[in-house]
């Protein structure tokens, strides 16, 4: 048989005309069912316009599937009647406010699978579960395979129930989930949003808080006892004294900033900057060992007087008084120097270089008289007639020159004088002589005429001027 | 030119069912059922359809392809008979095992149409062709009847008889070749098995050309049959592939409509 048209004979031609013609009226008679490819959900929901499940609209093609000349799709279909999801979407706090849009619909909410098929398919990898304020991104991962929708959903994709945890997470580990729950209570959601920062990789170290020494093997509730929110977990202290005030054995003495010194690995290794106390380490102190001050550890209360520590090394005996610092410098006790200046005698003139015990002659250094005579006895030559007041006339550099300013019966200044007593005055000034620069054979010759013998110049000449006698 | 392998293409069918069904059975047991409009159950119709269509034209085409005709008819057959097989089979595997509405009659054409295809291939073999497809004529089946005669009479001398022409029925000839053939062989064995060796040697000798004569005489009484039934066949087959493809594109348009460009 020669069929050069190959399978367009008339007879296969008929067939077709007669499929076509057979397929597109039971499609128009029964509208587009015969291209249904199951038999629609009958699972009960809300009563929307009189159809509580879809398997109401099973003759209605129509109702979901707008012809494709209309202007609507089916998405606006799906929430002409589901106006409660139509409300939720763009609203971030709903189920289906960032995920849904009219367009994706059927992504999720698959029909057609049966009377009795669950009408949401969620793909678990695909779905942004984030969304519904709970990452999943932590239970994805779970071995040996990944967690489906219903394991926590079991009853429906809209609802959880919160016990769905304790029943997983107690199976994967007893005794943690034990005692976490005993912990922290049940209400997991309080705290655990499924995000990484708070599952199983979570990092205490993206916190404001993180744990570093001893504080890395507490077990949590050391911290976070009795707290059953995130926000109670927020709130934990973070400050030293508000969880150690009773190990504290300082006694709040060092105040409350306990990391100056402490680090958190152990509490004895403590690194004090003792500059900031009230007594800073010099010199030989910076190396002394801490308790050969702090004696029997003990840390507050430490005199901080040298004479408080060193009163059983005062070679003076205690005739310096206590204040140690006045003379010696920290470094050593041969170190030191003492500034006469800041004593209520200071030292001028001869006196600076006079041995100190060439005053302070019993040993003692306090109550060394400051008046000259307490050391200086009055010359003969003065024959008492100054008094104690040394100063007013000799300055401490030398006894001569001196500077008497006082009364005198003759011209100071006389014959070139210039307050040299001893030209007039030798030997003592009870009594003068003139013959120390006037010859006195020559005088006595002088005055041969009228005076037989004199010995008071003064008499007849008190000013000193030769004319005087004359008269 | 060397000789087609008898049955190639159903134990390269068959292989291919068996990867892809394995392929199938672990994807099932994984991610369970592959649905139809999902990605892989979607891609095995389409895969399986397109085969199908190939299957649907390519050797018609070739057949018609006289003055630029590519390959032997046989080989084409060989994979007309694969694509035929394997093609419909992912489509079964694309249905997901649910038969509803259009997709179900598909299904149920496809499965028609595979039958119908097999039960083709039976009488097409009954008809006796060339390596190249070429039908035999009358003719030459009479001159090639008188060679094996020749040659049998050589064997066994004139005393013994070389048998008759067969006497039942055309059509049962065509269409009751296949147990015919398997009942023989069963009664040439165990005549083999009551020979001592040596005789048994010419016996197979005998056998074989003895065959070859029934064979071909079977053939001459039945070839108007087969030719008959072969176009019979088409009379039906070709009406029903022509309804499964009406059908196949009907289910792709409203698959591609509802599933696909409606959102």
């Amino acid at each position: 048989m020669r069929r050069p048209l190959g399978c367009l004979t008339g007879a296969g031609l008929l067939a077709a005309l007669l499929t076509a013609a057979a397929i597109t009226a039971t499609a128009l008679a029964s509208s587009n069912r015969l291209f249904s490819p199951g038999k629609l959900s009958a699972q009960a929901g809300v009563d929307l316009g009189g159809v509580s499940a879809h398997a109401a609209l099973e003759e209605d093609c129509a109702a979901c599937h707008p012809a494709f000349w209309s202007a609507s799709a089916m998405g606006d279909r799906c929430l002409g009647c589901h106006t409660e999801i139509a409300a939720e979407i763009g609203d971030p706090a709903k189920l289906h406010g960032e995920i849904a849009s009219p367009e994706n619909c059927r992504d999720c909410h698959t029909e057609h699978r049966g009377p009795t098929a669950h009408l949401t398919t969620v793909d678990q990898v695909d779905f942004r579960h984030d969304g519904v304020g709970f990452e999943l991104t932590a239970h994805r991962d779970m071995a040996p395979s990944p967690l489906a929708c219903r394991d926590c959903h079991a009853e429906s994709l809209r609802a959880f129930d919160i016990q769905d945890c304790a029943e997983c997470h107690f199976v994967l580990d007893p005794a943690a989930a034990g005692e976490h729950m005993l912990s922290f209570g049940p209400r997991c959601l309080e705290c655990h949003d499924g995000l990484d920062s708070y599952g199983a990789a979570w990092d205490h170290a993206a916190t404001s808080f993180p744990l570093l020494g001893a504080h890395a093997e507490l077990v949590c509730t050391r911290c976070h006892l009795a707290m059953h929110s995130l926000a109670e977990l927020q709130r934990t202290p973070q400050q030293c004294a508000e969880c150690h005030a009773a190990d504290d054995i300082h006694a709040g003495r060092l105040g409350f900033d306990c990391r100056s010194c402490h680090n958190p690995g152990t509490w004895q290794e403590a690194t004090i900057d003792h500059q900031l106390t009230g007594f800073p380490l010099e010199a030989s102190h910076a190396e002394a060992d801490c308790l050969s001050c702090h004696v029997d550890r003990k840390w507050w209360g430490i005199p901080d007087t040298c004479f408080g520590c060193h009163a059983q090394q005062d070679h003076h005996e205690g005739r310096f008084g206590t204040d140690c610092a006045a003379c010696h410098r920290p470094t050593t006790w041969a170190d030191w120097s003492f500034d006469h200046n800041l004593a209520a005698f200071r030292l001028t003139g001869a006196h600076a270089s006079v041995a100190c015990l060439a005053c302070h002659t019993s040993g003692s250094f306090r109550g060394t008289p400051t008046v000259c005579g307490a050391c200086h006895a009055d010359p003969a030559y003065h024959a008492g007639m100054f008094g104690a007041n040394c100063g007013a006339c000799h300055n401490t550099s030398a006894w001569t020159p001196a500077s008497y300013n006082g009364p005198h019966g003759f011209p100071m200044n006389h014959g070139g004088a210039g307050g040299n007593c001893d030209r007039c005055h030798p030997g003592a000034l009870t009594g003068y002589t003139c013959f120390g620069c006037h010859d006195q054979g020559e005088i006595t010759d002088k005055h041969a005429e009228r005076f037989a013998s004199f010995s008071d110049c003064m008499a007849c000449h008190p000013t000193g001027d030769k004319e005087e006698g004359d008269d | 030119m060397p000789p087609v392998q008898r049955n190639r293409e159903l134990l390269l069918a068959a292989l291919a069912m068996l990867l892809i069904g394995g392929l199938y059975a672990a994807a099932s047991l994984t991610v369970g059922v592959p649905e139809a409009g999902r990605l892989l159950g979607h891609s095995l119709g389409v895969v399986g359809f397109v085969l199908m269509l190939a299957t649907e034209t390519l050797y018609s085409l070739r057949k018609r392809a006289v003055r630029r005709a590519r390959g032997r008819m046989s080989e084409w057959l060989q994979f007309h008979i694969f694509t035929g097989i394997v093609g419909p089979y992912l489509v079964l595997l694309h249905s997901a095992w649910s038969y509803k509405g259009l997709a179900g009659i598909v299904m149920l054409l496809t499965v028609i149409v595979v039958f119908s295809g097999f039960v083709g291939r039976y009488i097409y073999t009954a008809v006796p062709r060339t390596p190249e497809g070429a039908l035999f004529e009358a003719d030459d089946l009479e001159r090639m009847i008188g060679e094996a005669e020749m040659a049998l009479r050589d064997r066994l001398g004139s005393a013994e008889s070389i048998g008759a022409a067969p006497d039942r029925p055309t059509v049962w000839l065509v269409l009751g070749r296949g147990p015919k053939s398997l009942t023989d062989r069963l009664r040439r064995w165990h005549e083999l098995r009551r020979l001592d060796p040596a005789a048994r040697v010419q016996a197979v000798r005998v056998q074989a050309l003895r065959a070859r004569l029934r064979e071909l005489r079977r053939q001459a009484a039945s070839l108007s049959a087969a030719r008959r039934l072969l176009a019979v066949w088409h009379t039906v087959h070709i009406p029903l592939g022509m309804a499964l493809f009406v059908a196949a594109f009907y289910h792709i348009g409203a698959a591609l409509y509802f599933a696909t460009l409606q959102r």
